[in-house]
């Protein structure tokens, strides 16, 4: 498949601090590319290098086979950037605000079809100021989207939306992926990764620390865990077992992180029978990718 | 093109769309006139009524107010709330801002001299400018090189506050020193020296003089002296436009 984007061995200093260290993936034509992590991870600085806005101190960004940084106005004309927490001017209403940026490409707009599309017929007349978070995020996705272009940046862009509006977001970002959109978006929300990536680069600390499918990710031995209720047994009988990772426990409720669901639950059941203990809704689960990124965290801290 | 001419047009409507600063720009002028024609009117001056003199010199002061607060200090704005960032990753070209909102600034400065002179022209028997083409030509110089010198002043400001501050400091040292107020005959010679060296003093120069006493040709300094500080701005403000704070 072609690859739209290609990172290699990227690397961006502020003074003596690594905000990305040697950073290296690709990102192919059509896919919906999730780079995540936790707060200061990197995520915004390595999208502001593959939009041409920073300037790694080396490795090499290909985009649409543009050096970003030295072909940034070509890159413009085919990128669409959806940033963190944008503003445009607040007096300006909303289908200004389209016919504006519509003015700045020279090709076809798809104007009438994003009002359409992202149902903002009833906001046109209403000042950028006056909308709510939701809106807002639907105003700035339709100037990013408004020229088709081939490649889509989103930095957060369910950022302080509530559930619903999330949701109606993700739908959003999947209709424009129909149109032929490749999208690279970045989030601290796992759910949204898991929901609404092809494949996800986990970042921390400016190191890339996975990069696969959501399904791929949590198949891993990491991420799989056991949960039971018991009200006898004990943290301490199954932390001894070869090939637990980690127990929560919580009021009866247990969850088991291991490295091989099978073999770890033969030995519960065993401890169980031999114990005579009662267990109850035991079930295999697999895990999210918020146990995934806390295992990456835990591992940071045990270093 | 198109770009430039859309953005120009919004940019004018957002303008009035903003009580405050059609105030600042169109009222206060007017009643500064008001109220300085209530203490002065029947004094000449130098062989010219009070109006004649005054007039003129607001406009001038129009222009100052113009380019450092609805430019200047509105795009630093811009800067700060990530207006501009936004259109960093468009194919729109800093020049083509930097037009737009000179642009603009133009109509709004065209709509708040108009309205000057009117205001005299009613209260005080003002008549139109003497060498009137003189004194559009005057204007248009005068535009050219504090349009572009505002907008890289402020430009140079990390946020709003700031870019509010040096526009303040601009204009009220401009305003007491260059004549606009207070005669600058009145002033030390330590003072007046300090006048001669702030542009705002050429500018109301030219306009009283090109309303009242001879066309622009004789005003050479005033003229060359504008073309310079406008070739040098422009220069500064395209060169190191920046799109963010950061």
């Amino acid at each position: 498949m072609e690859h739209v984007i290609i990172v290699e061995g990227v690397t961006k200093k502020y003074g003596s601090v690594f905000a990305v260290k040697n950073l290296s993936f690709t990102v192919k034509k059509g896919e919906i590319f999730g780079i995540i992590g936790p707060n200061g991870a990197g995520k915004t600085t390595t999208l502001e290098m593959l939009e041409g806005i920073l300037k790694p101190n080396s490795g090499t960004i290909d985009v649409l086979g543009y050096v970003p940084t030295k072909q940034l106005r070509e890159l413009n004309k085919r990128i669409g950037v959806q940033f963190q927490s944008t503003s445009i001017q607040k007096k300006m209403k909303v289908k200004e605000a389209l016919q504006l940026f519509a003015s700045f490409y020279d090709g076809p707009s798809q104007k009438d079809h994003l009002i359409e599309l992202l149902g903002l017929h009833e906001k046109l007349n209403v000042h950028f100021e006056d909308l709510s978070g939701g809106w807002k995020q639907r105003v700035t996705l339709a100037l990013a989207t408004i020229h088709q272009p081939e490649i889509l940046f989103l930095d957060e862009p369910s950022m302080g939306l509530d559930p619903h509006a999330r949701r109606e977001m993700w739908s959003l970002i999947e209709r424009l992926r129909k149109q032929g959109c490749t999208i690279v978006i970045t989030t601290h929300y796992m759910e949204e990764a898991e929901k609404l990536c092809d494949r996800v680069a986990m970042i921390y600390n400016g190191e890339l620390k996975a990069l696969d499918t959501p399904q791929q990710l949590l198949s891993g031995s990491i991420s799989k865990n056991i949960t039971f209720e018991s009200h006898q047994l004990k943290l301490e009988d199954i932390e001894p077992i070869p090939g637990v990772l980690r127990v929560e426990e919580n009021d009866g409720l247990f969850h088991v992180f291991c490295k091989n669901q099978q073999e770890t639950a033969y030995q519960i059941f065993r401890i169980c029978h031999e114990q005579e203990i009662s267990l109850s809704n035991f079930y295999f689960e697999k895990g999210t990718l918020d146990d995934l990124f806390v295992h990456y965290l835990e591992e940071e801290v045990v270093q | 093109m198109n770009a430039v001419v859309q953005l120009a047009i919004l940019e004018t409507k957002m303008f009035f769309r903003d009580r405050l600063s059609v105030f600042w720009t169109f009222l206060f002028p007017v009643v500064m006139i008001w109220l300085f024609g209530s203490m002065f009117v029947g004094n000449e001056m130098n062989g010219l009524t009070f109006a004649e003199q005054f007039v003129p010199s607001w406009i001038g002061v129009n222009i100052v107010t113009t380019s450092f607060f609805t430019l200047g200090t509105v795009l630093a704005g811009y800067r700060e709330t990530g207006v501009l960032r936004r259109y960093q990753s468009t194919p729109l070209q800093p020049w083509k801002i930097l037009a737009a909102h000179t642009v603009q600034g133009t109509v709004i400065f065209f709509f708040s001299a108009v309205l000057l002179m009117v205001f005299g022209m009613w209260m005080y028997g003002l008549s139109l400018p003497e060498y009137i083409g003189s004194t559009l030509l005057a204007l248009v110089i005068s535009i050219l090189a504090f349009f572009p010198f505002a907008l890289f002043l402020t430009s140079l400001a990390k946020n709003t506050q700031a870019a509010a501050a040096i526009s303040s400091l601009f204009l009220n040292v401009m305003l007491f020193l260059s004549g606009a107020t207070f005669p600058i005959a009145f002033m030390p010679e330590a003072l007046q020296f300090v006048a001669k060296l702030l542009p705002l003093y050429y500018v109301i120069n030219l306009l009283r003089g090109t309303w009242n006493e001879a066309s622009i040709s004789s005003y050479g300094v005033e003229v060359g002296i504008f073309l310079g500080i406008s070739v040098v701005s422009i220069l500064l403000a395209s060169r190191f436009f920046r799109w963010s704070g950061k």
